[in-house]
């Protein structure tokens, strides 16, 4: 794994510093309902309210057979290329690395695939 | 007596478990935390049932959770 400089001692005197550090970095948001957002941190306030850039939300589906109580996962990807995130939905946030090669550009519009 | 920050300030530096209402357990060296109990947590780990996601660096968990 990486080198981590140890945060005490690198300026973080409050746990709110860390997201400051993440600003224009590619972050990784756990947020509750079973769903992540991988993007570009531009913004976020103290409500953890983000603007994210360039970002792939992966949602955690657990569809549960009536009949069987079979549990079937199942995973839907949607892209966007700016979001507004609501800080009350956050669970957590780390930095990210970079997952896939750059994205391309796509069409000014969410793609879903729900 | 201890208040409930002398003991927040002696966790500091070292390895806590922060568990969630979830039911989530996030294993890490405690670098802070605030009044909001928003939490940075170094090296963390997730532990759902068993040893679910390994996070790595540094992660931010927002108090209401």
């Amino acid at each position: 794994m990486d080198d981590h400089a140890p945060l005490e001692g690198s300026g973080i005197e409050e746990p709110l510093d860390l997201v400051r550090l993440s600003l224009d970095e590619r972050i990784y948001v756990k947020l509750r309902g079973d769903r992540e957002l991988r993007g570009k941190l531009h913004a976020y306030d103290g409500h953890l309210n983000m603007v994210l850039g360039d970002v792939e939300e992966t949602i955690t589906v657990v569809d549960v057979n009536e009949e069987t109580s079979e549990e079937v996962i199942r995973i839907v990807k949607r892209n966007c290329e700016m979001l507004f995130v609501r800080g009350d939905g956050v669970i957590l946030s780390q930095e990210s690395e970079w997952k896939n090669a750059p994205r391309q550009r796509i069409n000014h519009s969410c793609i879903k695939n729900i | 007596m201890e208040s409930s920050q002398d003991f927040t300030s002696f966790l500091i530096g070292r390895p806590v478990i922060v568990k969630l209402n979830s039911g989530i357990d996030y294993r890490g060296i405690l670098a802070c935390l605030d009044g909001y109990m928003n939490i940075a947590l170094e090296q963390t780990e997730e532990y759902v049932n068993g040893q679910l996601m390994n996070k790595y660096g540094d992660t931010f968990i927002r108090g209401n959770n």
